[in-house]
Formats: C-alpha cells, structure tokens, sequence
C-alpha cells in the first residue's frame, strides 16, 4: 500500500510537541489532518485534546442489557424446551433464582464483549498498515505531523516545526 | 390416577441377615468390587444393612436398618446435577439416567443419606458370573453414578402387563428384588397414592418414622420401629 | 526511587526479554517435568478410571475440588488489585498491576481445568455447554456446576480482556525493538497499534469500563464456587456465611500469591528499582487486613457452630478440632493468622523478605483451608454408619504438584515474552506526577484555506 505524502516532527517531550501543535495550529492545518502519536497517554496536553468523547460506557451498557436478555432468556427457554417437564428436588421448573444467577452472569458477559467490540471498532484496529507510523516514537519521541500537506506549505510546515523545537523533521511519501 | 411408590420396613422384623443386599446385587448387575477396593470404602451396595451398637455385652443390643434410596420427594440430588441425569419421575421416583451422568459426583455429596455409589473401575464379573446378568437393567460403566431405583424395571415390566390386560395394578404384584427375598416380610412395596395398599396402610401406623426427616427431604421409605433408637417414644 | 527517563524505563524493563540464562532454563525444565508427569497422571486416570484416586465413599470429592477451589480463589488477585487500585486510583498499583493481572489468569485457566480432571466421564465436560444437543436436553440451570460453568467463563473472558488490553501499547513498544520473525510476532499482537490519542483515550475508556465490570464479575465467581458446597444438605457446608468467606478467602490467598510472585520477579529479573519496598508495604498491610478479615469469618462460623450444638454439625467441628482433622486444622491456623499477622503488624517485620515469607504461609494456609473445608464435612455426614476418611493418591498428589509448578511456568515463560511490568503505565504515572493534571489550552488556529 502506498504510504501517502505527509511531514511530521519528533518531539523530544511533552511541552515542545505542544509547541509544535501550537505552530501547526498557527499554520491553519485542520486537526482532521494534524496526526498525533506517542509511547504514553498525554491525557493532561492539549495536543493529546483532539478527540471527542465516547459513547464506549452507554454502549457497554447496552451490550450488558443484551446479554442479560439473552442469559434469562436461555435460563427460560432451555428449561421449558423439553417433550416433558424435567422436576429436579421439588423446586419449580422456572426456579427465580438460578435464572437470576445466570442472567446476571450473561449481563457482565455482554458489557465486557461488547466494550472490547467498541473499542477495536472505535479505534479501527487491528490495522497492520497504518497510515502514518515511525518506530521512534517507541524511544519516547512524540511525533506531531500533517497528512498529505500541499507543497506550498511543505516548506513553512518544516520550519514551524523545527522551530518549535522538533529534534526532527522527516518528510514522506516520495513515489517511485 | 399415577401411581407414587414408596416402601415401607419394619425394624421390628429385620434380623439383618442382608439376603435383601445380595438380591439387589443380583437383580440390578452390581459388580462386587473385590476385597482390596471393598477396603477402600469403593463397594457399590445400593441397600445396605447399618448396625449400630448400643450396651455393653452382655447388654448389647443391636439395630438392623436397611438403608436405600429413600426416592426423595425434595430431593437435594436432583437440583445439582448438571445435566439432568438425576431427575424426578412422574411416578415419584428418582430416576437416574446412566447416559447422561458426567460423574461429578455432586449428587453423591448432596444426599445425606449416601445411598449413591461410583463407579470408580469398570465393573468386571469373573466368569461364569456374567451369564447370569439381568437383560432388563444396564450395565453401568466407569464414571458414572447409580443408586437404588426400586427396581425399576420390574415397576415398568408390571404396568406394561397390567395395561396389555387392560387392568391396573395390582397391590404386591410389583416386588422389588429386595422385598421379594425378605424371609421376615419385614419390606412392603406399594403405592402411596392409593389408600387401600398394604404400604400406605403400614405408613399411617403409629410405628411410623422417617430416615432424617428433619431435612426436608421428603423421603418415600418409612420405617416402623417401637420406641425409638435412645428410647422413649418415637415422634 | 531516582527519576528515571522513560527511554531507561523501557530499556530495563523490557532487558528481561532478552534472551535467557542457564539458571532460567534448568528451572523451566524442572518445572516443565512436573507438569508434563501432572499430564500424565491425568491421561492415567482417564484410561483406568477415577479408582486411581483416593476418592471413596462418602469422600467423593478430595483434592480435585480443593485445588479448584484454591486456584480458582488465587486469581482473585488481579481483580482486586489490578481493578480495585485502578478505581482508586492508587499511584503505586502502576507497577503492579500486570502482575497481578498475569496471576490471575493463569490460575483461573488453570483452577478451570479441575471440573474437569475429576469428572467421572471428562471427555463429555462439554454437556454443560448449552447448546441444542441431538438428546434433546440442556444444562440443568437448578445446579450450582452450572452457575460455576457460567460465571468462571464470564470471569475468564474478562480477566484475559484486562490483561491484553493495556498489553498492546507495550507489544507496540517491543516491536518498534526487535527485527525479523520476532518483529512480526510482536507486530501481529500489537495489532498496529500507533498511539495516537484517540486510541489512548479509547483503550483508557475501555480500561476504566473493565474495572468496573470485573469487580462484580470477581466477587459473583468466588461466591457461586461457594454454593457449590453451601447448597448442598452437608453438615458445616449448609451455612450462609460460605459466599463471604470464600471471597474474603480468595483475595486473601490472591494477595499473598501476588506479593509472592511480585518477591520472586524482583529478585531474579532485578527490578529492585520498580517493585519497590513500599509496595511490598502497602500489599503486606492489605494482606494483614485480610488476614484479620479471615479470621473474623472463621470465628464467627466456628462459634455459630459450637453454639447450635447441632447433632449433624458437632461431629465435623470437633474433628477439625480435636479430632483426626486436627493438626491440619491447627496449622491452617497457624498458616493464615499467628504467623503472618505479627509479620505484618510489626512495622520492621514488614519488609520484602517478611511479607514474601508472610505470603507463602498464607498460601499453605488457604489450600488447607479449602481442604478441611471440604473433606471433614464429606467424611461425617449424617449417618455415622457411613462416616468415612480420605487419603490422597499419588495420581492426585502429581497432580496437584504440576498445578503449582504449571503455573510457575506459565509466569516464568509470560515475563519473558511480554515485560512483566506495564512500561507505559508506568511512564504515564511519572509523568502525572511530575506535572500534575494541567490542561494547556491550544492557539486559536488560523482559519486559513491550508489546501
């Protein structure tokens, strides 16, 4: 897959990629192409700001109100399903307790698979072939970039990131 | 009406001479185990005859109580297997259902009675023992549980005869193995449900008591004895 | 501990990955033979039959069921503390948690094979899976094995969730790290995850979700496992106090089989600068918490007992007390109270060697307590004609021995494949702590046609 165009700067810590964020921003880049990347969460740094909030926990939720449904569902239906009734120890055949039991098990059964589903769906993994990705960021590098830059700007983009203090700048996607 | 089986024994008459144990034996193709395994609490003794001691000699007295699957009307062994394979009948009885045991073993922990055996081997009959192997009752392989089942198969046998004649059943026509080879009569089979039968009769007496009926248990065995085992009157 | 960079972090907590010494592969061999003769022990008794134990009757249920119980018990370790701590927020959790999360699923897979190793029948285990069988029937959901088949599965899902989740960034790490087949192996765990903040802020959400969920999940397994025993009509296991307990019971035994874990990975990886001395501290005060915690659940079960005076009851009690069960019942108690409690009380005593000599105490402790838990009550039941005893085989002894070297394996081969403990955890904790919560607010972008 071809890697597209982009530039982008390797900050050595967390206030210099702010920096460099700033200067990006400054440049007028649209955060829809500004890309971000880090070894560490930067939860406190604007520059870490840039995503909405998610619906993950209502949609944990509802997957847990899924999978409750279907535990008492198969706590009833199964017991019923017989040619004849199955009496075991005098209990009734739709026991209220074990049909809690089994429902509540399926309720934390649903929230869990549906919080994993959410989230490689929300972060669209697993995508081997990522966009953009330099493996100095696992040395600590915080890598600040814009996708697909036009060439105009190629030349300003570097040096407001050299300047804000990048340790450096690489340019990509040159086609053969 | 359905029938609901129970048997009554009377204490009074039991001499524990275990003709009952060897009968079942035979009847239901229990495996002896041999003495080594026997030693290992491993024996498979669906009724067995419990003495207990009371005195000093020459003051001794001695209880016999045959005890068996006492086919629990609440039946705690029946909730906790997990497939099914002990289960409630419509006849009262608690059926076992070799097919479906995974032995876990849960119901052997459950019933406080510990009529439910294991089989911890395959049950192996030296010869020429396995020709003589009732056809009607199965035999059980390694890892599964089985317990008394009042001779179910004799139950069944007599129904269907009785039905193919177009005629209920009748009192003492069913005799399981054990009842039928008491030499005291000390054991009656009947069904509960109809008032006029031997062991309904037997279990209104005023000898009546129960196998650990403060359990809730239910249990379909009485067992008739004057006075009760400390003395006094029994409840 | 000295400020370290995060490139120091990540180089010395991903050095144990590389590579292994002498010592490392003699022991994983030992530890290997047992558990290769635990199988084949196994594979025995499936081939002859259950006779091969020493299980009888009344005894029906020995040490498969102890260790179950055991094991199953032990991983409530990670729960509480890698879920508990998260909720918390409890800044000295970050190197722990993967440790614990690590404990815990290895011995929950590991507690989870013993329904299945004493089963008459185990090649049929999967009928307590619901699915619309040819015989046409489904579990009995009346049963408790049935709530255990639900639940442990439940719990499995998501303690393996809470362990690989948080591992994904890490695997990112260690492949940027590593060249050719190893690259790829890491590459393809890492499911190309890059970092962005949006993934971050994401598998934060969902880490957060999990704690929450799991908690309950945790406190329900350990509780269900109990009424395996409490529903049942056997003397001293028909009691309400069993679900309490046992789970006060399985995150006492989780901690201390943590805090062992966390004694024996400082010393052969060298992590002397990560798990530090006021973490052993800070697990040895909760593991002496637990430990008070258990003892006040033994006491209030024992004088409820003694008081009743129940004909069924008093048999067991005195057994465990003065009868054949005795010794084993007074070492438990030894095991689990009067030896660590003083340990961890005493502040000087509350070092690292104190609390990992606390934690193995804890460990004898609770296996026997499952044990007298269970083989007492089964060996006097009701009618004293079939009161009975019970003594291991060597099939089940094997057995047992391989569980435990099993799962020293298992720990032994993770933290060489994936760093023991959590590298961006860790980053991010220190620089929480260096700058605190601040929100830098961003320059008012330009609105200008860039494109």
């Amino acid at each position: 897959m071809p890697v597209p165009p982009a530039i982008y700067g390797l900050f050595a810590d967390p206030e210099s990629a702010e920096r460099g964020m700033n200067a990006l921003n400054r440049a007028g880049i649209s955060p829809k192409r500004i890309v971000v990347m880090s070894a560490e969460p930067f939860d406190e740094y604007s520059f870490s700001q840039m995503d909405q909030a998610t619906p993950m926990p209502w949609i944990a939720a509802i997957g847990g109100a899924v999978g409750g449904i279907l535990g008492f569902l198969l706590a009833r239906l199964t017991q019923e399903a017989y040619p004849f009734p199955l009496i075991t120890g005098g209990m009734p055949l739709l026991a209220a307790w074990p049909t809690g039991i089994v429902t509540y098990e399926l309720t934390m059964l649903g929230a869990v698979v549906t919080t994993i589903i959410a989230l490689l769906l929300s972060t669209q993994l697993p995508n081997w072939k990522p966009k953009l990705y330099d493996p100095e960021v696992s040395n600590g590098k915080i890598l600040i970039g814009v996708l697909e830059p036009s060439d105009s700007m190629r030349a300003e983009l570097e040096n407001r990131l050299r300047g804000a203090g990048a340790v450096k700048v690489k340019v990509m996607g040159v086609r053969p | 009406m359905t029938h609901r089986w129970g048997m009554v024994i009377d204490l009074d008459r039991c001499t524990g001479c275990e003709a009952c144990v060897v009968a079942c034996h035979a009847e239901n193709n229990i495996a002896t185990v041999g003495e080594q395994e026997a030693s290992r609490s491993r024996a498979k003794h669906w009724i067995r005859v419990e003495r207990y001691y009371e005195g000093e000699f020459p003051d001794v007295k001695v209880k016999f109580q045959p005890v068996l699957c006492q086919q629990c009307d609440a039946a705690p062994c029946e909730p906790v297997c997990p497939t099914f394979a002990s289960y409630h009948t419509a006849e009262g009885l608690n059926g076992q259902i070799y097919n479906r045991c995974i032995g876990t073993r849960y119901c052997a922990n459950a019933c406080p009675y510990n009529v439910r055996f294991f089989n911890f081997y395959n049950p192996a009959w030296d010869k020429p023992l396995d020709l003589q192997l009732n056809p009607d009752v199965s035999v059980r392989s390694v890892g599964v549980m089985e317990k008394c089942t009042f001779c179910v198969q004799r139950i069944k046998a007599a129904e269907i005869q009785a039905a193919a004649e177009k005629r209920p059943v009748k009192d003492g026509e069913i005799q399981p193995a054990c009842v039928e080879s008491c030499p005291t009569s000390a054991m009656v089979f009947g069904d509960l449900n109809d008032p006029e039968s031997e062991a309904s009769r037997l279990a209104n007496s005023r000898r009546s008591t129960k196998l650990l009926a403060e359990l809730g248990t239910r249990p379909k065995v009485t067992y008739l004895q004057r006075g009760s085992w400390h003395g006094g009157e029994n409840s | 501990m000295a400020a370290k960079t995060p490139e120091q972090i990540t180089d010395d907590l991903l050095r144990p990955l590389s590579g292994i010494s002498g010592r490392y592969g003699l022991g994983a061999a030992l530890l290997a033979g047992v558990t290769v003769a635990a199988c084949c022990a196994f594979f025995y008794q499936v081939y002859a039959g259950l006779g091969v134990s020493g299980l009888r009757w009344p005894v029906f249920w020995g040490f498969y069921i102890t260790n179950f119980v055991f094991w199953i018990g032990l991983s409530h370790a990670g729960t509480l503390i890698s879920a508990i701590l998260r909720l918390a927020n409890a800044t000295w959790r970050r190197p722990v948690t993967r440790c614990a999360e690590v404990i815990t699923v290895f011995a929950l897979s590991i507690g989870a094979t013993f329904p299945i190793i004493h089963l008459g029948r185990p090649w049929l285990a999967f009928w307590l899976f619901p699915y619309p069988s040819e015989r046409g029937i489904w579990p009995n959901i009346r049963s408790p094995l049935l709530w255990d088949f639900f639940a442990i599965n439940t719990y499995l899902i998501s303690s393996v969730t809470f362990l690989l989740l948080p591992i994904i960034p890490d695997m990112a790490l260690v492949r940027d790290r590593t060249t050719g087949l190893k690259q790829k192996i890491y590459g393809l765990l890492a499911l190309g995850w890059t970092g962005t903040p949006k993934q971050w802020h994401r598998l934060e959400t969902a880490m957060h979700i999990m704690a929450i969920a799991v908690i309950p999940v945790a406190v329900s397994v350990h509780s269900i496992v109990s009424w395996d025993f409490a529903m049942a009509p056997v003397p001293m296991w028909h009691s309400t106090i069993f679900a309490p307990y046992f789970v006060a019971g399985a995150i006492f035994s989780g901690i201390a089989a943590l805090i062992l874990a966390m004694a024996v990975l400082r010393k052969f990886l060298h992590l002397e600068e990560y798990l530090l001395p006021i973490h052993f501290e800070n697990l040895g005060k909760l593991l002496l918490m637990m430990s008070l915690l258990w003892f006040y659940f033994v006491f209030s079960e024992r004088l409820t007992t003694w008081y009743g005076n129940e004909a069924g009851e008093m048999p067991v009690f005195w057994a465990t007390q003065h009868g054949s069960y005795a010794p084993l019942f007074w070492a438990m108690v030894f095991c689990n109270f009067l030896i660590p409690v003083p340990i961890l009380a005493v502040k000087k005593l509350r070092t690292i060697t104190g609390t990992a000599v606390a934690s193995f105490t804890v460990v004898v402790g609770m296996w026997l307590e499952r044990f007298l838990i269970i083989v007492p009550s089964l060996s006097h039941k009701y009618l004293t004609y079939s009161w009975g005893t019970y003594r291991p085989t060597w099939v089940e002894i094997t057995i047992t021995a391989g569980t435990f070297c099993g799962m020293a394996l298992l720990y032994m081969i993770f933290s060489k494949v994936v760093p023991i403990i959590s590298i961006w955890e860790l980053k991010a904790g220190q620089h929480h702590a260096r700058h605190g919560a601040r929100i830098v607010q961003p320059a008012e972008p330009k609105e200008v046609e860039a494109d």
